[in-house]
């Protein structure tokens, strides 16, 4: 069960950069990605916009896996800034979590 | 020796008849019937020319008889009857063998046999005509004013509507209050206008019309007369008002689905309904609040009392067609008045239709979360420490559980027919299975009913939208007009007859008659059974319920099928 945390959906929609709400979980971006991460982008910002604040620091390796090659953001047909929505959840992680 | 005169027509269909049923052959054998004057056989049967040939036949060969022997009647049995009356036939002279359906495609794969068939089908046909008698059309004269059943909002637009056309509108509102569930829905989709306010625009200009006059508290107690010209009566306030009207328009709306006591924790304080829901929109001013407390998060569950969807017996299996784009367009009024509310819309499958779709799109960027759960996982609603958890599994995260907290919980609820059994032992309109009035066919005569002259529409028909439900009334009302304006109808002559010599009035006709066609009255000293002739479809249901034998119908009568059977009994020769 995963609660679900209308504050942090709160924090990641507030962000400009974070658009994930276009995304409409067609799963190219997984299709595609070359490192294969055992969390698949449409999964992890389904997590975010859900407000799942556990289930996406459960996944904090994978978020930090990512190359940031943007293989699968040009192949997105939601036009979801994919990389940049990474770096979202990263610097948010920086700061929240390790307080960097 | 019959003293008739009969054409007969063997038509080829270009080969769909000729190519297995050997039509010269069958023109031989017919051609020395009793009564056959002309016997030819045609190409096309339909074609001008043979049509011409036919008319130039009954003139020069004073024919009193016609026999076309073709396609099904559904085709061209009119075109026939039209060749008929312009040679100055009467039409219901004219009798159709049907070789096409019946023989020749039927029987592709044995010709010699299909030719057989059509001889004695053919004969048959003879048989017939040698007994029809001309008849004439009922006329009826109409009465320029109708009544409009429900003062919703399909009633109240019809009935101006018929005012703007010149046609006197009553219209008979059970209720106290004009308006019906629209008045109470507050900002409706998709223009975003009170329902209230469209109701009082409506209701301000009929009050304007010497010509539209409308009862509350007003019942539809009695109906009798026929198409054109009914006499009902209302009971209005506990007074019986007679009158008399040509058409009948039915609108009398929908229930709201109530939910079973506990299903998705209705009952609990902060479960709401739809309707319940955007009256409470309606009447917060900034901020959304409920019971005085602010409102921070809000579930839907969709298809609530819809689509199979229900703790209740006898679940409704329809799609309820509004209550998607209504909950959307509630979500957006819900985040105007509160931008920082979370909404989260737990669904089945979002149909916002056409341009709809807008809608859905617009609660989507006002924040809206929206969360498919599986048909057979419905989410589970459960009451802790002052607010509810909403469990439900996303289908989109491969079935993760997701723990919703709301302070409020808003079941999108289904439409139901209304129940009004008092009205329908009046009117005798066909329910669907799904308990709401039904129409002659969904496409091509989407609001007219089986009873001449009583049109339905709105809600009352099927689960629909305010703007769906007048485009309904307006068509009804063009309906309407156009059956009033003429000033006359004209039906059918091929209706039950009453033989009142055999006639014993035992009344097992009455029950046997799906249109109440059958009455009583007295002849002589005893009293016989009596056809209202504009409201009988000729259907003979009556005729085998008769005990004595004292109902036919015109252009079937058992003298003419006896004759039919005879005919195509005796061997060929």
């Amino acid at each position: 069960m995963a609660k679900v945390n209308p504050a942090f959906i709160e924090k990641v929609t507030a962000s400009e950069e974070f658009n994930a709400t276009e995304c409409m979980n067609c799963g190219v971006c997984s299709a595609v990605c070359p490192v294969e991460i055992d969390l698949l982008p449409r999964k992890l910002f389904r997590y975010a916009l859900l407000g799942l604040e556990d289930k996406v620091l459960e996944h904090t390796p994978a978020i930090y896996q990512c190359l940031l090659c943007k293989l699968c953001e040009a192949n997105c047909t939601a036009d979801v800034h994919i990389a940049e929505n990474v770096r979202f959840l990263r610097t948010y992680i920086s700061k929240e979590v390790y307080k960097l | 020796m019959s003293e008739r005169r009969i054409g007969v027509y063997i038509c080829y269909c270009g080969g769909n008849i000729s190519d297995y049923v050997d039509c010269e052959r069958v023109q031989d054998a017919i051609k020395h019937e009793e009564g056959v004057v002309v016997a030819k056989t045609t190409m096309f049967a339909c074609s001008d020319a043979a049509q011409q040939e036919m008319i130039d036949d009954i003139r020069e060969q004073k024919l009193d008889a016609m026999v076309v022997a073709s396609c099904s009647p559904t085709l061209h049995l009119f075109t026939f009857r039209g060749v008929a009356e312009r040679a100055g036939l009467n039409p219901y002279l004219y009798v159709q063998v049907n070789l096409r359906e019946q023989c020749s495609w039927a029987h592709t794969d044995v010709p010699e046999k299909a030719t057989e068939k059509a001889v004695h089908m053919v004969k048959a046909g003879i048989a017939k005509a040698r007994l029809t008698e001309p008849l004439q059309k009922t006329r009826i004269d109409t009465v320029p004013r109708a009544l409009v059943v429900g003062a919703g909002i399909s009633g109240l637009r019809a009935a101006l509507a018929l005012s703007d056309l010149g046609i006197s509108v009553y219209v008979a509102e059970k209720t106290d209050k004009i308006g019906g569930r629209v008045a109470e829905m507050g900002r409706m989709y998709p223009h975003d206008r009170r329902g209230s306010e469209l109701i009082a625009n409506l209701v301000e200009e009929a009050q304007k019309r010497e010509n539209v006059q409308i009862y509350t508290q007003a019942e539809l107690t009695e109906k009798s007369g026929s198409v054109g010209d009914f006499t009902v009566k209302l009971n209005v306030k506990g007074e019986s008002i007679p009158l008399n009207v040509g058409a009948i328009i039915v609108t009398t709306g929908f229930n709201s689905y109530q939910p079973a006591d506990g299903e998705y924790a209705y009952g609990t304080d902060g479960v709401l309904t739809l309707p319940e829901f955007k009256q409470l929109l309606d009447q917060c001013e900034g901020d959304l609040t409920y019971r005085g407390k602010p409102v921070g998060n809000v579930s839907y569950i969709y298809c609530v009392g819809s689509r199979g969807s229900s703790q209740k017996e006898n679940p409704n299996d329809y799609c309820s067609r509004y209550c998607c784009n209504a909950a959307m367009h509630a979500s957006s009024i819900a985040h105007d008045l509160s931008p920082g509310l979370h909404q989260f819309h737990l669904f089945r499958d979002i149909r916002t239709y056409g341009k709809y779709e807008l809608l859905y799109q617009e609660a989507r960027r006002k924040g809206a979360l929206f969360i498919k759960f599986d048909d057979d996982e419905p989410p589970r609603v459960e009451k802790s420490n002052g607010c509810f958890r909403i469990l439900v599994k996303d289908v989109l995260t491969n079935g993760e559980e997701l723990d919703i907290e709301s302070d409020l919980v808003v079941l999108v609820t289904a439409m139901e027919p209304r129940p009004n059994q008092p009205l329908n032992d009046v009117l005798k309109l066909p329910l669907g299975l799904d308990g709401f009035f039904k129409e002659i066919h969904p496409k091509l005569r989407p609001v007219e009913t089986v009873i001449d002259g009583v049109f339905i529409a709105g809600t009352a028909q099927a689960p629909r939208n305010s703007a769906e439900s007048v485009a309904s009334a307006l068509a009804a009302t063009s309906k309407s007009a156009a059956l009033l304006k003429k000033g006359y109808v004209e039906l059918e002559p091929l209706i039950a007859v009453v033989d009142k010599q055999a006639c014993t009035w035992c009344d097992k006709c009455v029950e046997s008659c799906p249109y109440s066609a059958i009455g009583k009255i007295g002849s002589g000293e005893k009293e016989v059974a009596e056809i209202n002739a504009a409201v009988c479809k000729g259907c003979g249901c009556c005729v085998p319920a008769c005990p004595q034998g004292a109902l036919g119908v015109r252009g079937y009568t058992d003298r003419q099928i006896r004759a039919m059977i005879d005919a195509m009994e005796a061997r060929n020769g």
